[in-house]
């Protein structure tokens, strides 16, 4: 045993999914599974042929480094048998009374080999761990490449949580398993081969030992490895599910104060503490089954050695310096055989996360076979969608957009305001009818078209970590600091941002400085300006800041919808005031459409509320 | 303690002095588990070292060709693989418990002091600290408190294999000890330094992750503007950095691997060398020769423990002063003590203050609430609407009238936009004063070993000040409570002021669980779920909760809401959030803003419903939308810190001009003051796009 596999219990060790089975003695499967998905997956996860074809395709370009680590692993193993083997010699020697026994000699063979094993061994952790790094490099690379391609669609309907726990949670998974689990296991498998083989060589008889142990070995084993991985996993979110806890705690601070929450909060952690021990125990009991499993193996392949070749040599079918070598090659088959154990379900647990990872690559990009637009006028045509195959959202809505004109759609929440401002950005492709923009189906287009000529704005205003200017950048990557500056002058950014110390080299985002939610907003304005597409979806854009940040970023705003095209969802009155024309939106139809005065005159719903708004 | 009896009813009160007190603290508080772990360590390495012993007995009798002898072995072999079975598993069961109580015993700690510490851990740094002991710090504690035992069981057992090789073979024992002692102090030393740089690299890779996680968080934006090909190509890079750094630190690693091999590999050199020596002059036989080869060869294994030792403690240390420092975090004002807020009673608080109430009453006080500094009182029983001027002061206004106040700034109430000093912030539109920090204290990435140990020190040297200023910042005494029925709140201890006044801040926490739990809150149990549901419009939220949760089989009382609801828009979380605070139906009830992301439509059937459900309790809503503000039985327009105009909306709509700019911001309405910034923007609100 080394320092890595005495108490395991502190390290992330997970595993599959899988039906609970009934067992008639130890600790069974606790009731709650903490790694069973609460959040629904919406991505798909890979299927066992496209986990394969990515294995093989990720061995494949590293085989080279594969191959370098069996070498320099077979030497180091080779090296390190030969003390065991001058012994053996040295005790046969001994033993039939030979006075001259060349010590000089061993000596020095033994150093030189002691000098090689030393060398190989060091490369052996070096190449190991340059194989896992770079599958782990590749993988999280690869992730990310699948990631920035998918359809903006998708990544509307899925939201960014699920991608974002594949590439926080799974890619952690699986930096232990690429990092050490391939290499360890690689060698460790290529050594006990080796050991085997040199007892075998040694003495052919003294490999009856480990064909008395192996069938020890293996029941418990198999035992063992059906229930470890998904008892591990659950252990681990069960783990993760207590910190989850207190950060939530620690997040909601005020409203647990003010609403009298913490006796609940501290019951609902150690709820959570009595979860994630259950696990613990289940997990311990399948340790206190194969651990005594795995000694006696070892035992009985060392013991078996020593009594069965005492056997032999008393018969005289070998002699004491092989019975010598044998038991030596026995005891140092202990490790290799603890390192593919260690490590074997490491390699099953994460396989769960893989399947997460390149599920993102059954995702089909888009066509984009649509032809180039022909104009800048947007017509939404007898359209209707759902997010569900059974429910549609919009029943036939028709509103067309001249260019240069702004159009303010109201109504309740849930009428289907925000779905239309989507399709009309193109975000999402209609059941049936059709959204076009200069003639084209917006939905054929690539994303990379579509945002040339639209852009939806809504509250979600990232500031990516990093410098102001990739900040800016990402909307016109050829922009000179110039244009730069002129974009954040236009949005009213330039007072604060020159103030900044480092001006567009400071760092912000989460880490760097904290920008205030409305210069972020200024900052997502500033990116419009410069990616300068002719039709502007405004989605809440400004609800979640507070009134008086709102009104400044509303004369930013103006600054760039001057001379574009705007549909805006509105969710204050005054908002539609001043729009040319206004789309009343009630369960998925349009009800009310006209200017603000032809509504108030037409006394319908619109004119109701804006006379109990205006007072 | 075993691990089915967790968590523990009382987790104790821990020494939080230092890091160390806090890990010796823990250690005693385990003392039977530590010595089960001693006992069954000595057994499970005692067996074996005996295995070399059975090894030369074994060659010996085939030497001396007795079959007697070698069965002999045969039955010794049986009993040390059985001791050695025993003993290894058991050591593992009390090592692991071990661990797993000194972990919970922790976390319970934590979650205690967190639930203590209530709002006043909206300040991050210490937020950040908790966490970063929650999710890290813990399991090096419980790794070092428990290696303690094992460590102690691979010193004893070596002592004594080295003294028995001493006295069976003085010459060959010693060597064996003195290279035993070599190596220890060859290796030790390096461990540590190789462990803190792997950390420092995890920490890159950390950063790295960060990286990626935050381009798949802004990956819409990406989509929808552009970009992608620039954050790839940063990303590529940083993903790389984390390889040449992985890789340079398995370099460290490789070449301590290769001393481990190369130094006991010497020692065992010498020990054939010298061994078969002695056995030609005849001094020792050849199974004793073997005997002390694997003798040899067996010292390696408490080596590595002790190894593991000294890591897990340079590991821990700074984790356990980190726990200590967060465990010793006190509410201002609080009692040391880790005060387990109790379940509260709606009745009982009033009850009790009832004869205060009375007194203060008599002595002509207003009866609602009533704010001293500004002026502003809520008469018992209505509607009352405040608008402020600047939404800053509103969110610090209202903090102050639940009494006991966290944050300096509302505490005195003043009008500093900016938070308690030394905080550094983008200047400009600050448009909230809230004291936004922008340090993130649990990152320490790219910074080297020696940054690293200095930020630790350092981190050392200010707990002692942090915590005085948690405390300066409490004992500041306000300039006035709030006075409650004529009873100062904040003199009321914490517990009842909450319960008495519920205020719901600007930025209510959805707590992640099923909505039945998110509504299950400390309540007067007169308003029902569905009532409150109703009233706050949340119709459509529910239809949206069951269809992303399909577990819920449509009931929308067992769906799920994600962490801090993200899964819902803004507008439906506030109206959530507004039911929750109905059902908890308070005395008083503060509300900040409940509505500004909500849309006109549905605002104003709030509005309506809000007023009714409750009508006849005392309410406080600060708003600036006509749509809530007609519903008031009374509005309060608080300018500059003063409350400067009462009267229904329409009232003031009609008689204050400055009123009128500000709740109305209606273009028609703007004509007097064009100075006004305000004005300005009237031209370009045509399209607010909320």
């Amino acid at each position: 045993m080394s320092h890595k596999d005495i108490p395991a219990a502190g390290e992330g060790r997970r595993s599959t999914l899988r039906a609970r089975r009934a067992e008639r003695f130890g600790v069974p499967e606790p009731d709650h599974d903490p790694s069973a998905p609460e959040d629904v997956t919406i991505l798909p996860v890979g299927s066992p042929a496209t986990v394969r074809s990515y294995v093989r395709e990720l061995l494949r370009r590293h085989r080279r480094t594969f191959a370098l680590l069996v070498v320099v692993n077979s030497v180091a193993v080779i090296a390190s048998m030969v003390g065991p083997r001058l012994l053996g010699g040295l005790v046969d020697d001994l033993a039939a009374g030979e006075r001259d026994l060349q010590l000089a000699r061993i000596t020095v063979l033994f150093a030189l080999a002691l000098l090689v094993q030393t060398v190989f061994t060091q490369q052996v952790r070096l190449r190991g761990a340059v194989l896992g790094e770079e599958m782990l490099a590749d993988l999280r690379e690869d992730f990310l490449v699948r990631s920035v391609g998918l359809p903006p669609g998708v990544l509307e309907r899925a939201g960014t949580g699920d991608l974002l726990s594949r590439i926080t949670t799974d890619i952690d998974r699986l930096a232990d398993a690429m990092r050490k689990a391939v290499p360890q296991l690689a060698i460790g498998l290529v050594w006990a081969a080796l050991l085997v083989a040199a007892l075998c060589v040694t003495a052919p008889p003294l490999a009856l030992a480990v064909v008395i142990a192996l069938p020890v070995l293996v029941t418990g084993c198999r035992w063992y490895f059906r229930r470890a991985p998904h008892a591990y996993r659950a252990e681990a979110a069960g783990y993760a599910a207590v910190a989850a806890a207190l950060a939530e705690t620690v997040d909601a601070g005020r409203t647990v104060e003010a609403h009298r929450l913490g006796a609940r909060r501290v019951a609902l952690s150690e709820r959570r503490v009595a979860e994630w021990t259950a696990w613990e125990r289940r997990t311990l009991w399948l340790r206190t089954v194969l651990f005594p499993t795995v000694n006696l193996s070892n035992m009985l392949i060392m013991g078996g050695v020593l009594l069965l070749g005492g056997v032999f040599v008393l018969e005289g079918w070998i002699g004491v310096g092989q019975l010598t070598t044998g038991a030596l090659l026995a005891q140092m088959l202990v490790e290799p055989v603890n390192l593919i154990l260690r490590w074997y379900d490491e390699l099953q647990i994460a396989h769960v996360s893989l399947a997460r990872l390149v599920g993102v690559r059954e995702i089909e990009p888009e066509a984009g076979t649509g032809t180039a637009p022909g104009g800048k006028d947007v017509r939404a045509n007898e359209v209707r969608f759902g997010y569900h195959a059974d429910v549609d959202v919009l029943h036939g809505v028709t509103l067309d957009v001249a260019p240069g004109s702004r159009v303010a759609l109201v109504g309740p929440s849930g009428a289907g305001k925000s779905t239309l401002g989507r399709l009309l950005a193109g975000i999402y492709g209609p059941r049936r009818g059709e959204v076009t923009l200069g003639g084209a189906e917006l939905s054929r287009l690539p994303a990379e078209e579509v945002r040339r000529h639209v852009a939806l704005v809504n509250q979600e205003h990232h500031v990516f970590v990093g410098t102001l200017r990739d900040n800016l950048l990402l909307a016109r990557q050829d922009a000179d600091d110039a244009e730069l500056w002129a974009a954040l002058g236009a949005v009213g950014a330039d007072g604060w941002a020159k103030a900044l110390a480092e001006g567009l080299d400071s760092e912000i985002g989460s880490g760097g400085l904290t920008v205030t939610p409305a210069q972020a907003q200024q900052i997502a304005l500033a990116r419009l300006v410069l990616a300068d597409p002719h039709t502007l979806v405004l989605d809440e854009a400004t609800s979640l800041l507070d009134p008086r940040a709102a009104r400044d970023l509303e004369r930013s705003l103006g600054q760039v919808l001057e001379g574009r095209t705007v549909v805006a969802i509105a969710h204050r009155l005054h908002t539609a005031h001043d729009a040319d024309v206004i789309a009343v939106v009630e369960d998925g139809r349009i009800t009310e459409l006209g200017s603000h005065e032809a509504l108030v005159t037409a006394n319908g719903p619109y004119a109701a509320l804006w006379r109990s708004w205006h007072g | 303690m075993q691990i089915r009896d967790l968590p523990y009813s009382d987790p104790g009160e821990p020494d939080v002095r230092s890091g160390f007190r806090l890990l010796l603290w823990l250690g005693r508080m385990q003392l039977g588990g530590q010595l089960k772990a001693l006992g069954w360590g000595v057994l499970q390495l005692a067996s074996f070292a005996s295995f070399p012993v059975v090894a030369g007995l074994a060659v010996s009798a085939v030497v001396r060709r007795s079959g007697n002898d070698l069965a002999l072995a045969g039955v010794a072999m049986a009993i040390v693989t059985l001791s050695v079975t025993v003993g290894d598993t058991m050591l593992h069961r009390v090592a692991v418990s071990n661990w797993i109580t000194a972990a919970a015993r922790v976390q319970q700690l934590l979650a205690r002091r967190t639930a203590a510490l209530g709002a006043t851990l909206t300040r991050r740094v210490a937020a950040g600290e908790v966490v970063a002991v929650s999710t890290g710090d813990i399991e090096r504690i419980g790794w070092c408190v428990e290696a303690v035992s094992r460590f102690s069981a691979a010193l004893l057992t070596t002592l004594g294999v080295c003294v028995a090789l001493v006295v069976y073979q003085p010459q060959l024992g010693l060597l064996a000890c003195a290279g035993m002692l070599a190596l220890a102090l060859t290796v030790l030393p390096l461990l540590p330094r190789a462990t803190r740089r792997a950390d420092a690299q995890r920490d890159r890779a950390g950063r790295a992750t960060e990286l990626a996680a935050d381009t798949v968080a802004g990956l819409r934006v990406l989509r929808g503007i552009g970009g992608e090909d620039l954050f790839l190509t940063r990303y590529r890079r940083a993903s790389q950095q984390v390889r040449h750094a992985a890789v340079r630190t398995a370099r460290m690693w490789s070449f301590i691997e290769a001393l481990q091999v190369a130094l006991p590999g010497l020692l065992l050199v010498a020990v054939v060398w010298y061994g078969a020596r002695l056995a030609l002059d005849g001094r020792i036989a050849v199974g004793e020769l073997v005997m002390v080869y694997g003798a040899v060869s067996f010292l390696l294994l408490p080596l590595q423990l002790f190894g593991e030792f000294a890591m897990s403690y340079s590991f821990s240390r700074p984790s356990a002063a980190r726990a200590a420092r967060v465990l010793g975090l006190r509410r201002p004002g609080e009692d040391s003590g880790s005060a387990v807020p109790e379940e509260p009673d709606m009745r009982g608080p009033s009850q009790r203050w009832e004869p205060r109430e009375v007194l203060f009453l008599s002595a002509g006080l207003p009866a609602g609430l009533y704010d001293p500094v500004t002026g502003l009182h809520a008469p018992a029983g209505s509607l009352t609407a405040v608008v402020c001027g600047d939404p800053d002061e509103a969110g610090r206004l209202a903090e102050r009238l639940g009494g006991h106040p966290t944050s300096a700034a509302a505490e005195t109430g003043g009008r500093s936009t900016n938070g308690p000093g030394g905080r550094e912030k983008v200047p400009g539109t600050s448009a909230d004063g809230t004291g936004r920090l922008n340090g993130h204290p649990g990152r320490s990435s790219g910074k080297n070993n020696d940054e690293r140990a200095d930020e630790n020190q350092r981190a050392e040297q200010k707990q002692g000040s942090e915590r005085k200023q948690l405390t300066e910042e409490g004992t500041q005494q306000p300039s006035a409570s709030v006075l409650l029925n004529g009873v100062p709140l904040d003199s009321m201890p914490l517990e009842v002021a909450r319960a008495a006044v519920l205020v719901q801040d600007k930025d209510p926490v959805l707590l992640s669980g099923t909505l039945a739990e998110l509504l299950d809150v400390p309540s007067s149990g007169k308003v029902a779920a569905d009532q409150a549901l109703e009233a706050a419009q949340c119709g459509d939220v529910l239809g949206a909760l069951v269809q992303s949760s399909p577990d819920a089989e449509g009931d929308p009382m067992r769906a799920r809401i994600t962490e801090r609801g993200r899964s819902l828009s803004g507008g439906q979380r506030q109206r959530l959030a507004l039911a929750r605070s109905l059902i908890t139906d308070p005395g008083v009830l503060v509300l900040d803003e409940p509505t500004s992301a909500v849309d006109s439509h549905t605002e104003a059937r709030i509005a309506r419903e809000l007023a009714k459900l409750r009508a006849g309790r005392t309410t406080v809503i600060f708003s600036s939308s006509p749509l809530l503000l007609d519903r008031a039985d009374r509005v309060v327009f608080v300018h500059e810190a003063k409350a400067a105009a009462s009267g229904t909306h329409r009232e003031l709509l009609h008689s204050d001009a400055t009123y009128r700019a500000v709740v109305t911001r209606d273009p028609q309405s703007t004509t007097p003051e064009p100075a006004d910034p305000r004005d300005q923007s009237a031209q370009t609100e045509g399209v607010e796009s909320a």
